[in-house]
């Protein structure tokens, strides 16, 4: 049996992956985003959830194919958490896919203050280590 | 049919950075002006003491070493915690049990000590309360998700910042007037409006304070109310609320939708509507949270809470004045002590004790407290009708 990579989402984390979260982060690692659908209702979540929100039954995994998205919302984080101090300023931004799914993430490529309505599109990226992975918006 | 209940007391700490004290002298001093007015321990069936988030101090078990210093060791005694409205949480919880008979008095304390880590910490800390997995790893602090209401807020109502620095301005007007704020001085709209970003496009005169402090009531079932007071302040109506966990979950950015169903079931449950409110304490942690409230109460229409800014109807002559104490941005925003402290406020308005005739309002018949939580997952409103 191949060994687990050790993986994390995003840019500080708790560090608590389940299997579930360790087959999400295998995907990301491979420049795939993926949301969770429910076997019964057929109700998707994003991001993923392992259980359905009606009635507890099994999501599977199941690839976000969109790509272009729009900017719901944002913000420029000037004061961070103690634990993203290192990044400060850093915007973090909602994006809404075409078929309705958001995403929040950080917006790494902006060359100028971000507005509502401006066009994004989803993007991959990993620390130098490999070990921490995430999605992201760019303009 | 459950019993009436009535507030017949409260006391209140000075906030601030208290570094001369810990919880539990700041809860001694929040009992203090209750036990001076005649409500000793031994007429005190059990409490609840509202402490959010032991991490700041370390101390574990809050209430029994609240009950203990206060003299109160052999009464029952809980904890309740739920984010920033763990204070009226408590009271929900304490009304409860008066309502149903358990109990005939119970001391209701908030409390909170911040000050005790860093800035950066207490943003940390407070930023663990949002998605462990999903937004806690992308830096969403607890202005940060404010920041993204009011992002979404200024764009779909074209609303530029200025109005949220009127909002700021006034704050800190009355919290200069209020002896027990945290920061009691005057802010200019120029300050208010350009000063250091914190979350753009909230700047650090949006944000409320990181606070320690204290606050106290003791509620009584009706029979027992004439014991304690011939000015009591009825529970009238208690709405709560919650909306979804994740923010970019939510229907809308512009209004709590958690708040909006507080709301309601609170003017359901005490019979009147937003124009028979006189004075309102809202949750005002950012400076967008108590636009947006102005809304979600009925107070103003979705995209209209800027007249009422504009128009000065907040202030305490106006239409409806709100947080005429400082609110959270000046008074300071203890987590446990806040909704404790809102409740005072509006017992001290209707029995006309501010301090200062310059922040008193007029007649005030009708209280409402609106107390959010976290980003909107909690929400308690309460209705205070006057009893004499």
């Amino acid at each position: 049996m191949a060994e687990k990579k050790e993986l994390y989402l995003g840019y500080t984390t708790d560090k608590a992956i389940t299997p579930f979260m360790q087959s999400f982060l295998e995907h990301l690692d491979q420049g795939r985003l993926m949301k969770s659908k429910c076997g019964k209702c057929g109700k998707e979540y994003l991001p993923p959830r392992q259980h359905c929100q009606k009635d507890m039954s099994e999501c599977t995994l199941a690839e976000v194919t969109e790509r272009d998205a729009k900017l719901y919302s944002y913000v420029i984080v000037d004061f961070a958490p103690e634990s993203l101090s290192s990044r400060q300023p850093y915007v973090v931004a909602i994006g809404q896919f075409p078929s309705g799914l958001k995403l929040t993430a950080h917006i790494t490529n902006l060359m100028s203050l971000p507005e509502v309505g401006m066009k994004l599109k989803l993007g991959f990226d990993k620390s130098p280590d490999g070990k921490m992975v995430t999605y992201r918006w760019l303009v | 049919m459950a019993r009436r209940v009535a507030v017949v007391a409260g006391g209140h700490s000075k906030f601030g950075k208290r570094y001369d004290a810990t919880m539990r002298e700041l809860c001694a001093e929040a009992y203090k002006p209750i036990y001076d007015v005649g409500i000793t321990q031994d007429k005190i069936d059990a409490s609840v003491l509202s402490y959010a988030a032991s991490q700041f101090t370390g101390q574990g078990a809050g209430s029994a070493l609240m009950a203990d210093y206060i003299g109160m060791q052999e009464k029952p005694h809980l904890r309740v915690e739920s984010a920033c409205t763990t204070g009226t949480a408590s009271l929900r919880a304490a009304w409860g049990m008066v309502a149903a008979g358990l109990y005939d008095v119970m001391l209701v304390m908030g409390v909170e000590q911040m000050n005790r880590v860093s800035s950066a910490t207490a943003t940390e800390y407070m930023s663990r309360a949002g998605d462990m997995r999903w937004e806690y790893p992308y830096g969403i602090s607890f202005p940060a998700f404010y920041a993204l209401m009011a992002s979404r807020y200024m764009s779909e109502y074209n609303m530029p910042h200025d109005v949220l620095a009127q909002i700021a301005v006034k704050s800190h007007h009355y919290g200069a007037q209020n002896p027990k704020a945290h920061l009691p001085k005057e802010v200019s709209f120029e300050e208010a409006n350009n000063a250091i970003p914190i979350c753009r496009p909230l700047n650090l005169y949006d944000c409320s304070l990181i606070t320690d402090g204290a606050a106290a009531i003791v509620i009584a079932a009706e029979e027992k109310v004439k014991q304690f007071t011939d000015r009591p302040m009825w529970i009238k109506g208690i709405g709560a609320g919650a909306s979804e966990n994740m923010i970019q979950d939510r229907p809308t950015l512009t209004s709590i939708p958690g708040a909006k169903r507080a709301v309601k079931a609170a003017y359901k449950m005490a019979g009147v509507k937003p124009e028979d409110i006189d004075m309102a304490e809202v949750h005002d942690c950012f400076t967008i949270a108590e636009l947006i409230a102005y809304e979600d109460c009925g107070f103003a229409a979705p995209g209209k809470g800027r007249e009422i800014v504009e128009n000065k109807e907040n202030y305490h002559t106006g239409r409806i004045p709100v947080n005429c104490d400082g609110g959270l941005k000046s008074k300071g925003h203890p987590l446990g002590a806040t909704g404790i402290s809102m409740t005072y406020e509006v017992m001290k308005q209707m029995r006309g004790e501010a301090e200062l005739k310059s922040r008193q309002i007029k007649d005030v018949k009708y209280g409402l407290v609106h107390n959010v939580g976290q980003s909107g997952q909690f929400v308690n409103v309460f209705i205070y009708e006057r009893g004499w």
